[in-house]
């Protein structure tokens, strides 16, 4: 019978092979148009359409009927599936699989590598490959296709993962002998991502500078598409205009970056599909709003081993609580009606695809919408032409046969057709002779054998009067074999026999005694096999509360604005008026009402008075929130994007990181506001984001909406990597000679680009036909921006010599350097600052860290603000953003500053520096209740800060920190509990790993965090 | 001097001519017998140290020593005791703070390479010394003992054991007139049971896999050290091992710098296993998690920068500033440092980190303390120097307002070993310089 079996199967594969073919045959053709039916299985259709003893017809690969009351035409061979279950086989379209990746292929050289060494004409940038095809490169690989379809697999979309545009990927199926068969869909999908991959090109080296790349690709793409004249053959931008059509699928590192994704989708009018990271659970709401559809990983993390208490110390909150989370991560999106699919991709073995999948399950998603994210979502997702997902007529046939329902852990893949061709996995004839049986032995030896354990892996044990030992059992087919020490002695006696009957109660057969004699032997069944019931796996997984952010110090419920009024404080107001003593500070929706001594809201409101909280400030000191000109916290992989002189292209406000644990600790020291610049390492770095340190919130909710564009420019040793090795000495400029000649190239260049475009503007449509479109240059539109004055300068600067140049650069090229940042010989030309109108945001005392700030004086504020020229302290420093209040009243200790001054300088100073003293920066009626409580004067040591509010909502209060201090420990404590228990019951562990965010300044050096001081 | 003074300090004096009389003998001091001059400081209050207060106190100096330490009230002014008076009701008094683990004096520019002198190659080089290395004219120093910190432990960084630190008065020609106390102690860098790694911007710690083999080394390197110093005379010299010599006689301390739990609780256990007779831990971010420890063996800490971010992130915000207090409270003794980022420069900020310190919980004498007499004992100095007291090394100063108050420090004079010093500076004179060129006036 099993020969037989055999045998159809070879008919049934050499068909496929050779039935319409351009190869030639060797021999004789083999055509089989026969049907092949199953018969009595579960058949699931579709997700939840499961009918029960159906048959699926089948003919050339194809399915030709699926029902209950099917006719089976004569032509037919039938498989009895009675007890078994069809499904469709999964789909998982982020594959590699049969690609080869050229990751290898790229080594680092010693120096910078500036331009592409790729040969051919294709893109300037490494990175960018959309010229990959993946249907060019693929080809069978057998062992990886073996372990696919054991796992339940039928068909993969397959693409080179590697670079930032990675090019189309290919549908394949996984059962067929030739490429040519296997690729069902040439193209269906053109794939992008955030991560650079193996190219060693330096540019991009950070988040922003790859975000900045794709933008201007699809700009050149579209450019190129409608220039006149051929001066530039680009294979790579062809093929991004070739591939127009196709989904565009998109590989992320965060929920955060999915919601960066998106923006560049909407900027060029299209969705992405974004190949998640499985942590969107922890903004629900957000990730719903894209309206995209995802493409989830299966890769929970493991759990830590914590039971040390000290290693535990280093895995943080965060890292437990997504450790909890993960798996209900498809659960959440399914409730919010995120359209989603699956992928292995990122698993570690195949074989944890199944296992985690339904561990998802466990947490909470349906079984149908589990089935559908690995079936039908996927086709529907990337609306493959190939098949719908579905075991409808007309569709391939690609579909596994299990032993029991896919959502049972104990299901078996017995076999995995695709296009009608069998892969067997595990033996779907075996029968299951799980039981205890009565052994006799030539009538004289009598035993009790107990077969258990799982159908594929069977154990059996052996029972003479008190003593049990354990015994060999094999089940092929119909033919069992045992074999198991004799009765009081070490020999082996070897059995060998058949199943007789169909129940698999009678068994018989010869085996050879321990002296070498054939004796007959037979079995028959006494009782049957019990499955036992394992409660843990099938148990409903539960979780803990998502926070925001999900980490230490994060909330379930965001913090609201209130109305309050604080009584009888200090108030520093920052206007004319200087410090107020014993006097009340209102706050009505989000904006300072009035301030006052014994503030009457009855007459102040009449009758129609708000809710009113009363604070009393007795004895505390109220300022306007504290602003941060210069900070380099809450940004995503790399504050610098260092791979190139002029940057003016990337944007810090495009990897804003809302969960940085900086916000709440920069809160804790009175910190409303800071400008996110990007860092010193040329002299045109990138665009600033301002935002709100509203904690909790998402990055374009802590934008400040109405705030004016800001540039990072910088001058001296790090934009010539002075210091950074001898490697780094091919990048113009390598001295302050240079940088001013880049300057003069990049704005004169930019003068001609807005010639260029104003000329193609002013002409009427028939006129701009004849010629060429200029090309959109994201890096010199924002030159323009400059020179149009709708961006403004904060340039790091050091020794007078080069802060000079700057303005006589700005000067004659027609802008203004509105700020510059450092500044540490501000000082010896504080009267030409003064004259160019340029503002100083200096550090407090900071020198002596390399050669240029060599002649920094810490009386370097006090000698701009007595000189006239906007002063402020700022940070650079994670650390030192917590204490600026400190920073300020260095000012007086250095060169006597008045106190209201110096608070200037770390509140309105820099209000002004942004363009933001309008709604911030002082405390007066109609701006934004930006505020600080402080314990006593804010420019002592002794003080702390009480409360931080910002837009009339209190981000930080020392009260409420307490309490969050213990929810921290407790939510730990819960966290280090289940994982514990998880071990126990044999989840794999990890050993703590402690994460920390790498803190950046101005010199912070590229993604993987290179810094110099 | 005065002869009530002596009087009614009467049993104080002897031990301050026996501890004058130590200290002669044993460090190498300028001074000089012949010429003493005498100073008397009137009117300030007088923040001794030790966590004591003098309002309106009178401090006398002569030669390099403190010889009055006492209320003005009660002191009849004898202006013919002493060749110079000042007079400087409502400022305040201050030993000189004492900035221990330091670099000061070894780099001067940390960008340039040829500028710093902290690190020698090698992972175990208990021989390098950072005396001979110290930069008396360093134009950083000049910054930082106008704020009051007059002391530093000069200090190596890198490897295992780094070297041999020594302590400096930060005044004086050269480093042998300027050291205060000579290779007081060497310094190890206990490994890591943790290794890092970036990714996506990210600082990953995981387990160390050599870290226990990185112990041994270090264990081995002692238990070879102390057969060599067994023997008085070897005839091939190893200089590493005779480095150790003192510390095994008891004579040089052993700073351990390690921050976490583990690493803490396994530098204690090598302590106690090697019998080093005087330990100190350097970093101890977690020593509240030993404190017990610390506390039975007598362990003092020279704790983390105060000015620092929290270890981790689910620690409290505030728990650097917090630590001091806590470790107040549990008994275990402890001081002040500057170690980290910018740190030479940075080292004037020292008394602010001890201000902030009295802001989360330290009483403001004690948070003085922890830079001062505190300090001292656990540097080893505290009979010359620490606090205010008669007999020890006049390094003091006085200043405006609260010298632990950003805002308010304000130094109007101070000494080293008696002396005035000059408290202007690189900074100051290029401050003054373009004062004048703008024609503004310095105040």
């Amino acid at each position: 019978m099993r020969f037989l079996y055999l045998l159809i199967f070879a008919v049934i594969s050499s068909h496929a092979v050779f039935s319409q073919s351009t190869f030639p045959v060797n021999g004789n053709r083999n055509p089989n148009n026969n049907y092949i039916a199953f018969t009595n299985a579960t058949i699931t259709v579709a997700p939840g359409q499961v009918l029960q003893k159906a048959t699926l017809l089948v003919k050339n690969g194809t399915i030709e009927a699926v029902g209950k009351d099917i006719s089976i035409p004569k032509s037919s061979v039938i498989y009895d599936l009675k007890g078994a279950f069809i499904y469709h086989s999964f789909i998982d379209i982020y594959s590699d699989y049969g690609i080869q990746n050229d990751s290898e292929k790229n080594k680092k050289s010693g120096s910078p590598q500036l331009e592409s060494k790729k040969e051919g004409a294709y893109n300037w940038n490494e990175a960018v490959k959309a010229e990959n095809k993946a249907f060019e490169g693929f080809n069978i690989e057998h062992d990886k296709a073996k372990e696919l379809r054991k796992n339940g697999f039928g068909v993969v979309a397959t693409h080179q993962q590697d670079g930032i545009f990675r090019g189309t990927a290919a549908l394949v199926s996984l059962g067929l002998e030739s490429p040519n068969e296997s690729l069902e869909q040439s193209e269906v999908f053109t794939s992008l991502s955030f991560d650079k991959g193996s190219s060693k090109q330096t540019y991009p080296s950070s988040l922003m500078g790859i975000i900045a790349l794709i933008r201007q690709t699809f700009y050149d793409a579209q450019w190129y598409e409608n220039r006149l004249g051929t001066k530039e053959y680009n294979i790579t931008l062809e093929n991004v205009n070739r591939t127009k059509a196709l989904p565009k699928v998109i590989s992320v590192d965060s929920y955060l970056s999915a919601l960066r994704a998106d923006k560049i989708a909407k900027e060029f009018d299209f969705k992405f599909i974004i190949k998640g990271n499985g942590d969107e659970y922890k903004r629900v709401d957000e990730i719903k709003a894209l309206n995209s559809a995802f493409i989830l990983p299966l890769n929970f993390p493991m759990a830590y081993d914590v039971e040390n208490p000290y290693d535990a110390m280093n895995v943080s909150l965060g890292e437990m609580k997504h450790w909890e989370m993960a798996p209900f991560n498809a659960s959440m999106l399914k409730a919010a009606e995120v359209p989603f699919c699956f992928t292995a991709n990122g698993l570690e073995s195949q074989s944890e695809f199944l296992t985690n999948w339904r561990k998802a399950i466990r947490a909470g998603l349906s079984k149908d919408a589990a089935l559908a994210a690995i079936t039908t979502s996927p086709a529907q997702i990337l609306n493959l032409k190939y098949t719908d997902g579905t075991l409808k007529k007309g569709n391939p046939a690609n579909f596994i046969i299990t032993s029991a329902s896919i959502f049972d852990k104990k299901s078996i893949v017995y076999e995995n057709w695709v296009e009608g061709q069998p892969h067997i996995i595990s033996d779907r004839t075996n029968i299951d002779i799980r039981g205890t049986y009565s052994i006799n032995i030539e009538g004289i030896m009598q035993y009790d054998l107990t077969v258990e354990g799982e159908l594929d892996k069977l154990t059996a044990k052996i029972k003479s009067e008190d003593s049990s030992k354990p015994c060999t059992i094999v089940l092929k087919g119909n033919q069992v074999s045992l074999a198991f020490a004799s009765k009081g002695s070490k020999e082996v006696i070897r059995l060998s026999g058949h199943v007789s009957d169909d129940k698999s109660r009678i068994w018989s057969g010869n085996a050879i005694s321990t002296k070498g004699d054939w004796v007959k032997w037979g079995a028959i069944k006494k009782k049957e096999f019990i499955t036992e019931k394992k409660k843990d796996s099938s148990e409903v997984m539960t979780h803990g509360p998502v926070w925001y952010p999900n980490m230490a110090f994060g909330s379930e419920i965001k913090p609201v604005a209130k109305n309050v009024i604080y009584r009888n404080a200090t108030v520093w107001t920052n206007e004319s008026k200087g410090i107020l003593r014993e006097t009340d500070v209102l706050v009505i929706d989000g904006k300072i009402h009035k301030i006052g001594p014994k503030l009457d809201l009855s007459i102040i409101f009449r009758k129609k008075a708000p809710e009113v909280e009363e604070f009393d400030a007795k004895g505390m000191h109220i300022t306007s929130g504290i602003i941060d000109e210069h900070s380099h916290i809450a940004i995503s992989r790399g504050v610098n994007e260092s791979g190139q002189a002029n940057t003016a292209e990337v944007s810090i406000g495009d990897v804003v990181n809302s969960d940085d644990i900086n916000i709440y600790r920069q809160l804790s020291g009175g910190v409303v506001a800071s400008q996110l610049l990007h860092g010193s390492a040329n002299p045109i770095g990138g665009q600033s984001a301002i935002i709100k340190l509203k904690w909790g919130e998402t990055p374009e909710v802590m934008k400040i909406d109405s705030a004016d564009g800001f540039i990072k420019f910088a001058l001296g040793e790090n934009v010539k990597q002075s210091n950074w090795g001898d490697e780094r000495k091919v990048r113009f400029p390598q001295t302050r000679m240079g940088v001013e000649q880049v300057y003069y190239d990049d704005f004169i260049r930019a003068k001609t680009y807005k010639d260029n475009w104003t000329l193609y503007n002013s002409k009427n449509n028939r006129d701009r036909k004849e010629m060429s479109i200029p090309r959109k240059d994201l890096e010199l539109e924002t030159l323009v921006e400059i020179l149009d004055k709708k961006r403004f300068i904060t340039c790091h600067s050091y020794v007078q010599s080069e802060i000079n140049m700057l303005m006589h650069v700005a000067d004659s090229m027609g802008f203004k350097i509105n700020t510059f940042t450092h500044i540490l010989e501000g000082y010896k030309v504080a009267d030409k600052m003064k004259e160019h109108g340029a503002a100083g945001s200096t550090f407090s005392d900071w020198w002596a860290y390399k050669f240029e700030v060599n002649d920094a004086i810490p009386y370097n504020g006090s000698i701009l603000n007595q000189m006239g020229v906007t002063t402020g302290f700022n940070s650079d420093d994670a650390e030192m953003g917590r204490r600026l209040n400190q920073e300020a009243a260095k000012a007086v200790k250095y060169g006597n500053v008045s106190e209201v001054d110096a608070l200037k300088f770390v509140t309105l100073n820099p209000a002004k520096m942004l363009h933001l003293d309008r709604r911030m920066g002082s405390i007066a009626e109609g701006k934004d209740a930006d505020l600080v409580v402080w314990s006593g004067d804010p420019l002592s040591v002794y003080s702390k800060v009480q409360k931080t509010i910002i837009d009339g909502v209190c981000y930080y209060d020392a009260e409420r920190d307490q309490e969050l201090r213990k929810k921290v420990s407790t939510e730990r404590e819960r966290l280090v509990q289940k994982m514990i228990e998880a071990k126990k019951k044999g989840e794999k562990t990890k050993k703590p790993e402690a994460k920390e965010k790498q803190l950046y300044e101005c010199e912070s050096m590229e993604d993987e965090g290179y810094e110099i001081n | 001097m005065n002869v009530k003074v002596w009087r009614t300090k009467g049993m104080k004096s002897i031990k301050t001519i026996l501890s004058i009389f130590t200290i002669c003998g044993v460090f190498v001091l300028n001074a000089q017998n012949k010429n003493e001059r005498s100073t008397l400081i009137l009117g300030t209050t007088a923040h001794i140290g030790n966590g004591d207060v003098i309002k309106n106190s009178a401090i006398g100096i002569k030669g390099t020593t403190i010889n009055l330490v006492m209320s003005a009230q009660d002191y009849r002014l004898d202006t013919n005791a002493y060749d110079t008076v000042i007079r400087m009701y409502g400022q305040h008094s201050y030993p000189g703070f004492i900035s221990p683990n330091n670099v000061l004096g070894l780099v001067e520019i940390d960008a340039a390479r040829a500028t710093r002198d902290n690190n020698e190659v090698g992972s175990i080089t208990p021989q390098v010394r950072s005396l001979v290395a110290y930069n008396t004219d360093s134009k950083i120093i000049p910054t930082v003992r106008s704020n009051g910190v007059l002391i530093v432990q000069s200090t190596p960084q890198g490897g295992r054991i780094s070297g041999t630190s020594s302590i400096f008065s930060l005044n004086g020609w050269n480093w042998e007139d300027a050291v205060l106390k000579i290779d007081d102690a060497i310094h190890i860098n206990w490994p890591s049971v943790y290794s890092s790694k970036w990714e996506n911007g990210d600082i990953i710690y995981f387990e160390n896999k050599n870290y226990l083999t990185e112990v041994k080394e270090l264990k081995t390197f002692f238990l070879n050290a102390k057969a060599y110093s067994k023997s008085d005379f070897n005839l091939e010299k190893n200089l590493r091992f005779e480095a150790m010599r003192e510390v095994f006689k008891g004579n040089k301390k052993v700073f351990i710098h390690a921050d976490k739990a583990k690493e803490l609780s396994e530098a204690i256990y090598f302590i106690r296993e090697q019998e080093i007779k005087k330990p100190v831990l350097v970093g101890a971010y977690d020593a509240l998690l030993v404190a017990d420890l610390l506390v039975d063996y007598n362990i003092p800490v020279v704790l983390r920068r105060v000015h620092e971010l929290p270890l981790r992130k689910d620690d409290a915000v505030d728990q650097p500033y917090r630590l001091p207090a806590l470790l107040k409270e549990a008994g275990v003794l402890f001081c002040l440092q500057n170690d980290g980022r910018m740190q030479a420069m940075g080292t004037r900020n020292l008394p602010f980190y001890a201000g902030t310190a009295a802001a989360y919980g330290l009483d403001k004498e004690e948070a003085l303390s922890s830079i001062t007499l505190n300090a001292a004992k656990i540097l080893g100095i505290e009979k010359q120097v620490g606090s205010i007291e008669i007999g020890k090394l006049a390094t003091l100063f006085v200043s405006k307002g609260d010298a632990l108050d950003m805002k308010t420090n304000n130094v109007t004079i101070a000494f080293v070993n008696g002396q005035t010093i000059d408290l202007s500076s690189h900074q100051r004179e290029l401050y003054e310089k373009y004062m004048k060129k703008y024609g503004l006036e310095v105040n």
